[in-house]
């Protein structure tokens, strides 16, 4: 097993505040694990240091051997990480194909100039990439809503969408942020099928932010829980689902310490 | 073979309509006489300075409509480019021809002179909006906005402070800093050959819009449209925003400086550097608010409309900024994203229900 993310000792306050400390992270290639905490853990700040949205005070991360500190959010991108986001982030006005072919663009090689006089270069990848997009829109269940308006989708599909957007960047490693957040358990099913197979059929890691601990026990191999910036447990599903200290974190200390 | 040809019909037929334009339009005293209608040189005048509003307001479209930048300083990049083509025109002119007057005729020396000029003051025009478009990267809004108008009103303050124009006996004994800086000063740029007429100005109106719409459709475009929608996803889906941004500004900067060269050559003078001030820019601002932001066709119907109204009503041009003041509040209301919105019109779905067409795929690469 090759490591394709390491993560080594990520620290990052803001202000008093320590959002994530000491946090330690091992993927090898193929991996689904899962990131789990209560609210204002610091997931989302943990998605938010790796894709370079904010630098970390301490520590190194690298992708495939390569060294991800003090690279911005486009290259650390371009690297091989992409991500979704936990409150939906999809270019509204911009169709759903749209969405998919902005993200495609880390593929082309061909400059403006290309474009504005209608180059082979220019045609030849527009076209491989408008087939690689609808393609991609037909695995999400996407593909008749092509032309739509990315904003007037229904929830669930922007929600798809926006993992078919970051699987156009053709990633490494996939971060996916509460991608099950207000669905109902019949599509949190599908969804969890979604996950499995895209990991199959795109041959991306998965990293996975998620609430509902049935889906991330079901389908992770690996669970990180956090609390308060600190990593409480590491583990696989079951030893996480009997660790007292996350017990503790997700339903409040026993009563003798309450009482003071 | 076949795809080289369908990159550049499109341009050639372009050339094509605007060699048509300049043969049809009648100048001077003639007239083309349609019953109810008498054709004549005004009208002409007119649908030149249609053509430069369609180029102003077309390329603005790319910072401020699809990037989402607010860019105040286009009329700026026009007075560049108008000032780089006619320092050239005039000055070489006057070094290859002996005197400043235009030649007769479309394809003489002195057109390849003003093509040269054309292309000069666009790259010129574009090096500032690289320069301008920097601030870019990390002001946003309002104070990009104050950067902007900033630059439009330093460079037309610095305008103001150039040397009378040299005509070709002043420039005997004229050292290299009066001829470089021989701009006209607050008198502005006069004896500029020339050479301008429909067949320029719509060729290159009609490129531009061509351009743009390409720009538009491919995915670079769409990487544009990407930091105007969302600029933090569009980092996040690999868009190297700052990169995408300063060419924006470059892209269009350089479309004005065309522009503003063809503008200095229409009239033959640049009346004075006011002529291009932040009044100006608002102009070219408006036009692509109210036809859409991201819209070429929106844009280039606006510039149509706002181009011939105050030409057509005399009186009007003087309540003209009450006017666009009263349009822009009522269309904040009524339809915030201008008349088309991103879209094109034939896109539109309001449009397409007035036509009752069945909506057709647009999106073939
Ligand atoms: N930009 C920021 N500035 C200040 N505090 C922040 C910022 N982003 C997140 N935080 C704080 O960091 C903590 C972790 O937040 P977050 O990572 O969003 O939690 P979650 O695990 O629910 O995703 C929270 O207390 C939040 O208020
Ligand atoms: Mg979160």
């Amino acid at each position: 097993m090759s490591v394709l993310l390491d993560i080594n000792s990520i620290s990052l306050s803001f202000g008093g505040l320590k959002a994530l400390s000491d946090f330690n992270l091992l993927m090898n290639k193929g991996d689904l694990q899962g990131l789990i905490g209560p609210n204002g853990a610091g997931k989302t700040t943990c998605f938010n240091v790796l894709t370079g949205v904010y630098a970390p005070q301490a520590g190194e991360m690298r992708l495939d051997g390569k060294l991800l500190n003090g690279m911005c959010c486009n290259q650390i991108t371009r690297a091989g990480l992409a991500r979704t986001f936990q409150n939906i982030r999809l270019f509204g006005n911009l169709t759903v194909l749209d969405n998919v072919l902005v993200a495609s663009r880390t593929q082309i090689r061909h400059t403006m100039f290309g474009t504005v006089l209608r180059s082979m270069g220019h045609l030849r990848e527009e076209r491989a990439l408008h087939a690689e997009a609808m393609t991609l829109l037909e695995v999400f269940d996407l593909a008749h809503l092509a032309h739509e308006t990315s904003r007037n989708l229904p929830y669930g599909s922007q929600r798809r969408l926006e993992i078919a957007r970051a699987l156009a960047t053709r990633p490494k490693i996939l971060l996916l942020d509460e991608p099950a957040a207000g669905m109902n358990p019949q599509e949190k099913k599908l969804l969890a099928e979604l996950i499995l197979s895209v990991r199959e059929k795109f041959h991306v890691t998965i990293l996975l932010i998620e609430h509902d601990m049935c889906l991330v026990m079901s389908i992770c191999e690996r669970i990180t829980v956090l609390d308060h910036g600190v990593t409480i447990a590491q583990g696989t599903p079951q030893e996480i689902q009997c660790d007292p200290k996350v017990i503790e974190a997700y339903l409040g200390k026993p009563m003798e310490s309450e009482a003071i | 073979m076949v795809a080289l040809l369908r990159g550049f019909y499109p341009y050639a037929i372009a050339i094509l309509i605007a060699f048509v334009m300049y043969k049809v339009m009648p100048v001077g005293a003639e007239k083309i006489d349609l019953g109810i209608l008498q054709i004549n040189s005004f009208f002409t005048k007119v649908t030149g300075a249609i053509g430069i509003a369609i180029i102003m307001a077309v390329s603005l479209n790319i910072v401020n409509g699809y990037t989402g930048q607010f860019s105040l300083g286009h009329a700026g990049f026009m007075a560049i480019g108008a000032y780089t083509s006619a320092w050239i025109t005039h000055y070489g002119s006057i070094h290859f021809f002996g005197n400043a007057n235009a030649m007769e005729g479309l394809f003489t020396k002195g057109s390849a002179l003003f093509v040269a000029s054309l292309l000069a003051a666009g790259l010129v025009s574009a090096l500032f909006g690289y320069l301008v478009g920097l601030p870019s990267l990390r002001l946003r809004g309002d104070y990009l906005a104050i950067v902007t108008l900033g630059f439009g009103e330093i460079l037309r303050a610095l305008l103001n402070q150039t040397q009378p124009v040299l005509d070709e006996f002043d420039i005997e004994e004229a050292t290299r800093g009066e001829i470089f800086t021989g701009l006209g000063g607050a008198l502005g740029f006069s004896g500029v050959p020339k050479y301008s007429n429909l067949f320029w100005v719509w060729s290159v109106a009609i490129i531009t819009v061509i351009i743009c719409y390409r720009l538009k459709q491919s995915i670079h475009g769409k990487a544009f449209l990407s930091i105007r929608e969302n600029e933090i996803a569009a980092e996040a889906m690999g868009v190297p925003t700052t990169h995408y941004k300063v060419a924006a500004f470059a892209i269009a900067a350089f479309f004005a400086g065309v522009g503003g060269a063809l503008f200095a050559h229409t009239l033959g003078n640049i009346v004075s550097p006011n002529e291009m001030n932040y009044q100006r820019s608002i102009d070219f601002v408006i036009m692509v608010v109210l036809g859409g932001m991201g819209s070429i066709s929106g844009s280039v119907i606006a510039a149509v409309a706002l181009t011939i109204l105050p030409e057509s009503l005399r009186e009007f041009s003087e309540y003209r900024m009450i006017v666009y003041a009263i349009l822009l509040i009522v269309f904040m209301i009524v339809r915030p994203d201008g008349i088309f919105g991103i879209r094109e019109f034939w896109e539109v779905k309001w449009i397409r229900r007035l036509f009752r067409r069945t909506p057709k795929e647009t999106h073939a690469p």
